[in-house]
């Protein structure tokens, strides 16, 4: 997908999910997750991904974990318990927001 | 599976530092997804260089390079700082802190409506406030200066803990005021209410920032930085 400013919306949700799903991740696994998912048709910047975790973290829905990998450090990325209600709320509002797009773009379904 | 050398990843480093970014933490977090990129081509293509690789990564991030990562951050930490303060400041108007606040507020509001040079007293106390507060950020900051110097590393809570930039603005505040009220006659109830109230609060705020954070800033910073204690340690 070319156009990122239909998915800018919903990157925080994507990293929840993601998360919720994995455990914890950290930032490079997220890029390539989503890739792998999407079959390369959704391509996370990396540019807007670690401003969206940090802003995640800032806000208390992610907590963070440092761990020695091979000869550096990494930094892991899980939710925290507000995180994983969040979660819950912003993924049906998401549902909801994606079945409100379908009517408008195809309106004959909902009939 | 070709995996980076410690040269290499100190090479990284010294890249980051490079497009301006500062921090330590920060560095580290791109450091780590450079590597993984770096090592992933490599699978695909072995005889791309260590250069070449980081190039093409580098690039993914856009034209202003981690400068947006280093913005935002900044901002999501100093967002997380503003919050320490309000939950320390909230502290002071809750059982048992609020009776601290409440008696000295009602303490300066007794002084004065009962001090006939009231103008003069108020813009001294403030000035008081003020003074301190520049100094204190002086000091505090000068030695986070030379620990850094002595660490090589600068980690950016802390140095958001020990600059606190954003509430310095702040402080000219009460001047604004002061040039704007009229103290011609006795000071009323109601702005002797708010000058007492005002000042605590501002007294209030210099305490939280000048002494009780940075006292407890080691633990603020292995929250923040799980990596903060590891890196001390050794």
């Amino acid at each position: 997908m070319k156009n990122s400013q239909l998915y800018k919306g919903s990157l925080n949700t994507i990293i929840m999910k993601l998360l919720e799903e994995q455990g914890r991740m950290y930032g490079y696994e997220i890029t390539q997750k989503v890739k792998e998912i999407t079959k390369g048709e959704l391509n996370i910047t990396e540019g807007a991904l670690y401003p969206a975790l940090h802003k995640l973290e800032a806000d208390g829905l992610l907590d963070v974990e440092v761990e020695k990998v091979d000869n550096r450090l990494r930094k892991y990325y899980k939710l925290t318990e507000k995180g994983t209600t969040e979660n819950v709320n912003r993924l049906a509002e998401l549902e909801e927001f994606i079945k409100n797009i379908q009517t408008i773009v195809n309106p004959k379904l909902s009939y | 599976m070709m995996k980076l050398t410690s040269e290499q990843i100190d090479r990284l480093y010294q890249f980051t530092r490079q497009h301006y970014v500062e921090w330590y933490d920060l560095q580290t977090e791109l450091v780590d997804h450079l590597a993984n990129s770096i090592e992933a081509q490599w699978q695909e293509n072995p005889k791309i260089s260590f250069e070449d690789a980081l190039q093409i990564e580098f690039k993914k991030f856009g034209v202003f390079g981690f400068m947006n990562v280093v913005e935002k951050r900044q901002l999501a930490l100093q967002k997380r700082y503003s919050k320490l303060v309000w939950k320390h400041f909230k502290e002071f108007f809750t059982i048992p802190k609020i009776v601290i606040t409440l008696f000295s507020t009602v303490l300066l509001f007794l002084i004065f409506r009962n001090y006939s040079q009231v103008e003069i007293l108020i813009t001294t106390l403030f000035m008081l406030v003020l003074i301190t507060f520049w100094i204190s950020l002086f000091y505090q900051s000068r030695k986070n200066k030379i620990e850094y110097k002595t660490t090589g590393k600068k980690w950016l809570f802390k140095d958001i803990i020990f600059g606190h930039s954003s509430f310095a603005g702040l402080s000219y505040i009460p001047f604004y005021v002061l040039i704007h009220t009229d103290f011609s006659q006795n000071i009323g109830i109601l702005k002797a209410a708010f000058f007492s109230l005002l000042f605590v609060s501002m007294a209030l705020c210099e305490y939280i920032i000048l002494v009780i954070i940075p006292s407890k800033a080691e633990e603020y910073l292995k929250e923040t930085y799980p990596e903060y204690a590891l890196e001390n340690a050794n």
